[in-house]
């Protein structure tokens, strides 16, 4: 790719002894110092993951020389900061998991397409069967990935064993381990490093990438619209993408199209670091909020989650006894980790859809889309929606990847319900 | 947010109830209804029960930026208080 | 200095042995791992996390950064325990950390040659090739703090729950005076201290209060509390919570273990929790040696332990003369006071006096001078004072402990959730918590009240107003008691006058190895580099550097770093800000947050009145959501598999009865009851006869099956309705939603009495005999006369006996509804006559063999035209859900529809959870087996599948099922696999 050498240095080893002989001034800022301009062919609202992404290759791949992503806060501010860094593509539905495989192979590669170290780490993600009767629905899912050719594997209790020994399926539980559905491709991903790494190739492919810059309004002249409002004062726009994750509900009600999506609380929360001891993402669903999904940071904290806080909030501020929730399941299921002491929480905002998957689409008019919608699986699709949200804005038609995330599906029932969860977001 | 009063219980802790749905835009269609939801960064009116408790139906109007209370009532019934 | 008897507020005389790093030490009973251990002049408790360098003590509470220690013996140890909490015990065995094998001698530690390569986001720019995961083991085994524990033998947790009118958090001075006069007003009161003593830093700092020495005075106000009923929890920490509930954490003796979590439920909270000090940046800060001032001082006048014997202070405010001078009393040598304020030098007041004592005695008193570098290899030798203005000379000054006190930052973070906010106050170079809510309030040094007669006068404030929040007056007599007397009373720890300095002026090449955050071992040059790189926002700077996100949860680091960033910046403080600190304000292990919880109580089991007879019966016994049923019984079987056909094949051969208790049943009652129904399922109920039942099927709001059951008609106005089992608290609340909303004002009540019926269901050609035999000649007339789909109210051993004519087997089959109590003596009876019991496998074989359907089939996903319900709906009733299911997709032919499956060769096995596909193809699947068994009665494998609608019984598929074995062809059949006409269930 075409290097700006004004705004980056390639990184690499040699790079590092050329800066340490250089002393300080060697590196360049990754993104910031661009001045915002009253005009672009594309403004993209929100630098989190989706936005930074859509910019990346709206530059990249489409050639757009004028892009900016004006940015509220600050880049990788919101959930793709806020996540447990999670990436997997074990999806049931074959609109879902052919979309997240084309995610996990670019992750695959992403640290080397954006000359920045995102820490791909396949170290498998393993959903736990708890019950007889969760073996037909892995299967299905399982046999629903084979089929599509993304690899996957069903471990009953000895290659589980075998595979995980930390979590000593043998043992007795309230909800005995039977088995796993083990995607080994899956695994984790540096949260922050996404965003920068995005923010840094967008920039070396001439986007702005404009932080404290909030939008207000959308300014239109009946057939379409002209620009957007910012507290920056009026920046004319060929066309908008709004990737504002959370906030996509309001920006809904700011166009005046009332979406089908309710804003809920994600919490997460990290212990303090231990030296190596789980190697994989184990997940955990036993009824009863009994959610639990947890992994080691390469820092060695348990990184975990669990449940949607349960009604919709924009606080960031997550209720206690969730954060119990998570702790009792974690406990159960590796008891080992018991004294091990929690350090933080967090949680993020989340766009929760009637059907637990995203929307990737034009809203209201022609030349305003949205990339929106991720529930809480946001992180693990930021390459694919990116590159296909690009592509929907360039040449203005969809391509296949994401053409059942239209905003009409709910309408026409073509619902994505990975869950059969219905049109109830805190059961998503 | 970690109380909700229950017109009938008085304040309980949020683990009694249960978050149902966010209230549609309109009356409209049923479509409009199940799926349409009008975002609001002040206000959210919503449904919850208080399923560990009374299992009163309530109405709730919170605001989502700062989690205030600002009105639980019974669904039909008069209005009884804001946050504890 | 070990053999002497150490005296201080802590300890007291005996000796307790434990090891470090396989060597014994002895201490005295109150001692902390780290006081014990200065004491014995250790020096070194570990190496930092990424340069691997050596290092001491810096505090003397939980803002400890590098004297994290490893406690216990494998597999149990708990790992990053700090040593200034740590209270030694007997046989106590304790490691130090992040070296390896030694912590003298470190292979890793050769990556401190590598400085400046290892800068922040080192690993964003390399590590690349061939692969992240090629590095990713080697680096996870060096980062990672202490060893993972392989297991976790600690006691099970406490959990206690308080209410009171007002918590108070913090016994130092301004929690003490907060709690009494909330106590005085008659508030119940709780006070909680972090420390396993009260007083703060009344414990060193002495003074006068109230007439009295410092130390009495705040046992004469505990003694008060005690007596007007207030309660004091000690080694217990405020860790969480918002209004209306704060949960603390006691943790006795700084070891997760018999620790108790309290939820309390204040009217009014007070924040009382002092403030952290902080220290200064300067070259080689984190040598062993170099110290908090006031940590130096706890360790003194709690354990006795002088933590040098040599010492140079370095301060930027009045205070530290006077902690000079009592360093100096016990014993000390105070070498030199660097102070980096130019203008105290004839400064008039207790402070000026002080240091014209102190230079008397010998120490040199330096203004407008700072430390500039640490010197020693491997511990502190001497420091390098320099002038912070002109051209001066740098001195040399040889000293074995550096005491430095850049100030305090207020103790907020439990004042900073529900609406507040945090705001730099220059004064004291700190940031506050503004805009609080009635119900909480800051106090004393947490609030940047830093002279003792300020902090009691606002702690006595504070007290009074969460009393008042609390609803007590504090007009009483006693409330005012004592209040002005404490102006008087002074020491010489009047206003610090402090004037903010964060680090010493360095060469740039020298910040690599001025610290900010000792944990993680980020320095000035780290904040520079990421200044350079765009990195601006503190939040931006705290993510690529790990500035404060250590353990001690950037106690001493947060506040440096923002200050440093701002010079580096050239902004002010205020405007730089600092980050956003999260619960749990004190780390909280995993067990103690997860409260009782856990083990046999995570997610506790339901079980059902025949529990008992099961359990003692061999029966094998599983979960269902939360319900507890049998599998299959030992006898019939060694496995599932075995069992479940021996007992599936016996009830079509005679008859067997099962544990139906878990079914969901809803009472409907009231003059609108049948209307209602109307409106809630696919079917009328209006038109169900007394006495009768009919299977009925109800919508979710977007037209999705939700649920089936039977409805039966009590009375008139009076129905029962059943539900899937576990599906019944969401099918109540789906029903009073409805019942709230749409059909707000009508006369419908809806009671769960799932609990209050237990169920046992009786299949088999024998069943009707076994049940006249059981329930006696009053039955037999109304049993004969029992049609299919009719039921009978009664009495069996005197209580409420229902019998329903009802079929999940396709035989002849009743559903008993007893009262739990006589469950166990029904269910022997029936055994007696004869019905075997049979468990959930075979349940499962006989209802598929008659294509009955389970949430396999009612997934959310599935439509009343994917279930072949064509007819329910062509009735037209118009109920809840009808209207979405006119959506175009729901029409087309991928949709699915129930059918079933056999494998083509009548033989082969295939299970529920393959994919569908046509022959032809073998990517893109046409639908999947829900259910599959096989089946005793037709001797093959039988299945349920959602098939897409194009695809008729013609078509030739094959079951998919790549994870778990091949492909199985199969034949698309009616879903009812056995006695399709339904002769043996009516006969």
């Amino acid at each position: 790719m075409a290097l700006n050498k004004k705004t980056r240095r390639a990184y690499s080893v040699w790079a590092l002894m050329r800066a340490r002989l250089a002393g300080s001034g060697y590196w360049r800022p990754l993104w910031s110092g661009r001045k915002l301009k009253d005009a672009y062919d594309v403004v993209v609202v929100g630098a989190g993951g989706h936005g930074l992404a859509t910019a990346f290759h709206l530059a990249r791949d489409h050639g757009l020389e004028r892009v900016a992503v004006l940015e509220k806060r600050l880049v990788g501010y919101g959930n793709v900061g806020r996540n447990t860094t999670i990436v997997r593509s074990n999806y049931l539905l074959p609109e879902n998991h052919c979309f997240y495989e084309d995610s996990l192979r670019r992750y695959e590669t992403l640290s080397k397409d954006l000359n920045y170290n995102v820490m791909y780490s396949p170290r498998g993600v393993v959903d736990l069967a708890l019950s007889d009767d969760d073996f037909p629905a892995l299967a299905r899912r399982g046999n629903a990935m084979l089929l599509a050719g993304i690899d996957v594997e069903l471990m009953d209790i000895a290659a589980l064993e075998r595979f995980c020994p930390q979590l000593e399926p043998r043992r007795r539980r309230r909800f005995p381990i039977l088995g796993a559905l083990v995607q080994r491709r899956g695994g984790t991903v540096r949260h922050d490093a996404v965003a920068w790494g995005y923010a840094r190739a967008a920039t070396a492919h001439g986007v702005d990438i404009i932080e404290d810059c909030e939008v207000t309004g959308v300014r239109t002249n009946g057939g379409g619209a002209t620009g957007v409002e910012t507290n920056r004062g009026y920046v004319r726009a060929e066309r908008i993408v709004f990737a504002t994750a959370g906030h996509t509900g309001m920006i809904g009600t700011m166009l005046g199209v009332p979406l089908p999506i309710e804003t809920h609380l994600l919490q997460a929360m990290v212990t303090e670091p231990v030296k190596p001891l789980l190697h994989t993402v184990l997940v955990y669903v036993s009824p009863g909020h009994g959610e639990v999904y947890i992994s080691q940071s390469d820092r060695g904290g348990l990184v975990m989650g669990g449940h949607l806080d349960g009604f919709p909030s924009y606080t960031r501020e997550g209720r206690w006894d969730r954060l119990e929730d998570v702790a009792q399941g974690a406990v159960e299921l590796l008891p080992q980790i018991g004294a091990i002491k929690v350090l933080r929480q967090w949680a993020g905002t989340n766009d929760m859809t009637m059907d637990g998957s995203p929307i990737i689409d034009r809203l209201r008019y022609d030349n305003v889309f949205v990339n929106a919608g991720w529930c809480y699986g946001g992180f693990k699709t930021i390459p694919a929606s990116g590159a296909a949200c690009a592509t929907l804005v360039a040449t203005g038609s969809a391509p296949d990847l994401i053409k059942p995330y239209r905003l009409s599906r709910f309408a026409t029932g073509h619902l994505l319900d990975e869950r059969g969860g219905g049109p109830f977001p805190v059961r998503q | 947010m970690t109380r909700l009063i229950c017109p009938f219980c008085g304040p309980r802790e949020l683990r009694e109830f249960e978050f149902h749905k966010t209230l549609p835009a309109g009356p409209g269609s049923a479509f409009s209804r199940t799926y349409e939801r009008i975002d609001r960064p002040e206000l959210s009116v919503e449904h919850w029960q208080h399923a560990e408790g009374c299992r009163g139906w309530l109405l709730v109007r919170r605001n989502p930026s700062t989690g205030a209370v600002l009105e639980t009532r019974l669904l039909g019934g008069a209005a009884v208080g804001g946050a504890p | 200095m070990s053999g002497d008897v150490r005296h201080g507020t802590r300890v007291g005389s005996g000796s307790i042995r434990f090891s470090y790093d396989g060597r014994e030490y002895s201490g005295q009973p109150g001692d902390t791992a780290a006081s014990a251990l200065l004491a014995q002049g250790v020096r070194f408790f570990g190496r930092s996390v990424k340069y691997r360098r050596l290092r001491g003590v810096l505090a003397a509470g939980p803002e400890e950064p590098n004297a994290l220690l490893t406690v216990g013996e494998r597999p149990a140890v708990i790992p990053n325990v700090s040593a200034p909490q740590l209270a030694i015990r007997d046989g106590l065995a304790l490691r130090s950390q992040n070296r390896w094998p030694t912590l003298q001698r470190d292979l890793a530690s050769l990556l401190q040659a590598g400085g400046g390569f290892f800068g922040a986001g080192f690993y964003y720019k390399t590590f690349m090739w061939p692969s992240w995961r090629s590095y990713e083991s080697i680096i996870r085994r060096l980062a990672g703090l202490g060893e993972a524990p392989g297991a976790c033998e600690t006691p099970p947790i406490a959990v206690e729950h308080l209410s009171c009118d007002v918590l108070v958090a913090g016994a130092g001075a301004a929690g003490l005076a907060a709690a009494r006069a909330a106590s005085r007003a008659g508030a119940r009161v709780v006070l909680c201290e972090r420390e396993p003593a009260c007083g703060g830093e009344l414990e060193f700092e002495g003074g006068r209060i109230e007439g009295q020495d410092a130390l009495p005075w705040a046992a004469a106000t505990l003694a008060e509390l005690a007596a007007r009923g207030a309660r004091l929890l000690t080694e217990t920490a405020v860790v969480g919570g918002s209004e209306g509930q704060i949960v603390l954490h006691a943790e006795p003796g700084g070891l997760p273990g018999a620790s108790t979590l309290y939820r309390v439920r204040p009217r009014s909270f007070v924040i009382a929790m002092g403030a952290v000090e902080r220290p200064i940046a300067f070259v080689d800060n984190d040598r062993p040696g170099v110290m908090l001032l006031g940590a130096a001082e706890r360790y003194f006048a709690r354990y006795g332990v002088s933590v040098g014997r040599d010492l140079v202070l370095f301060a930027n405010h009045d205070r530290v003369y006077a902690a000079a001078a009592r360093l100096a009393a016990g014993g000390m040598r105070v070498r030199a006071i660097v102070d980096t304020r130019s203008d105290m030098v004839g400064a008039a007041g207790v402070a000026a006096s002080l240091r014209v004592e102190l230079e008397r005695r010998g120490t040199a008193c330096l203004a407008g001078h700072a430390v500039v570098a640490a010197e020693g290899a491997r511990e502190l030798r001497a420091v390098r004072v320099a002038p912070l203005a002109g051209a001066g000379t740098v001195r040399r000054i040889v000293c074995d402990a550096l005491l430095q006190s850049g100030g305090w930052s207020p103790c907020v973070q439990a004042g900073l959730q529900e609406g507040g906010a945090r705001e730099y106050s220059p004064g004291l170079g700190a940031f506050l918590a503004q805009a609080q809510p009635q119900w909480r309030i800051l106090c004393g040094a947490a609030n940047g009240h830093l002279e003792l007669g300020a902090v009691l006068a606002d702690g006595e404030a504070a007290g009074e107003q969460a009393a008042r929040h609390a609803g007590h007056s504090t007009d009483l007599p006693t409330a005012a008691a004592g209040r002005d007397e404490w102006r008087g009373g002074n020491r010489g720890d009047g206003a610090p006058r402090l004037a903010a300095f964060w680090r010493s002026p360095a060469p740039l090449k020298a910040e690599k190895r001025q610290f900010v955050d000792l944990q993680n071992d980020v320095t000035v040059a780290d904040l520079r580099a990421a200044l350079a790189e765009g990195f601006v926002d503190i939040e931006h700077v705290k993510r690529y550097t790990t500035l404060g996100i250590g353990t001690e949860q950037g106690a001493t680091s947060s506040v440096l770093g923002a200050a440093i960033l701002a010079e580096l910046k050239g902004e002010g403080l205020d405007k730089v800000g600092t980050f956003r600190s999260r619960a749990p304000y004190r780390p909280v292990a995993l067990k103690a947050l997860a409260g009782l919880r856990v083990g046999p109580a995570y997610r506790t089991a339901r079980r059902t009145s025949l529990d008992g007879w099961h359990a003692a019966n061999g029966a094998v016994l599983e979960s269902s959501g939360l319900w507890m049923r049998p599998r299959y019984y030992r006898s019939n079987g060694d496995d599932a598999f075995t069992a479940g056909i021996a007992e599936a094949s016996r009830v079509r051969a005679s008859g067997g009865i099962a544990d139906g208790s878990t079914l969901g049943k809803i009472e409907i009652a009231g003059p609108d009851a049948s209307g209602f129904l109307d409106s809630m399922y696919l079917t009328r109920a209006g038109t169900v006869k007394v006495g009768r039942s009919k299977y009925m099927v109800n919508l979710r709001e977007d037209g999705m099956v939700l649920d089936d059951g039977l409805v039966l008609r009590l009375a008139p106005d009076r129905f029962l309705a059943t539900t899937s089992s576990g599906h019944a608290a969401h099918m109540l609340s789906h029903f009073e939603h409805y019942r709230d909303t749409e059909w707000n004002g009508r006369a419908v009540t809806l009671t769960d009495v799932t609990e209050a019926w237990a169920v046992i269901a009786a299949a088999g050609p024998q069943s009707r005999a076994a049940l006249e035999r059981v329930l006696g000649p009053d039955w037999r007339g109304s049993l004969k006369s029992l049609g299919h789909m009719d039921f009978a109210d009664g009495r069996f051993e005197g209580r409420d006996l229902r019998v329903l004519r009802a079929s999940f087997s396709g035989e002849l089959a009743y559903e008993l509804h007893c009262r739990p109590g006589i469950a166990v003596t029904l269910w022997r009876a029936l055994i007696a006559a004869g019905l075997a019991p049979y468990g959930l496998e075979a349940l499962d074989i006989l209802r598929v063999e008659k294509g009955y359907l389970v949430s396999s089939e009612i997934n959310g996903e599935t439509t009343p035209q994917d279930l072949n319900m064509d007819g329910l709906l062509k009735l037209g009733n118009p109920c809840l859900g009808r209207e979405l299911l006119d959506r175009p997709a729901f029409h087309e032919p991928s949709r699915p529809r129930l059918v079933g499956v056999r494998a083509r060769d009548g033989r082969t096995k295939f299970q529920a959870g393959a994919q569908l596909t046509t022959e032809d193809e073998s990517r893109h699947a046409a639908g999947h087996v829900t259910s599959a068994v096989y089946s005793p009665a037709l001797g093959e494998w039988v299945g349920l599948a959602l098939l897409a609608r194009r695809l008729g019984e013609e078509a030739r598929i094959v079951a998919r099922d790549p994870l778990r074995g091949g492909d199985t062809p199969l034949r698309v059949v009616p879903p009812v696999h056995f006695d399709p006409a339904g002769e043996r269930m009516k006969s």
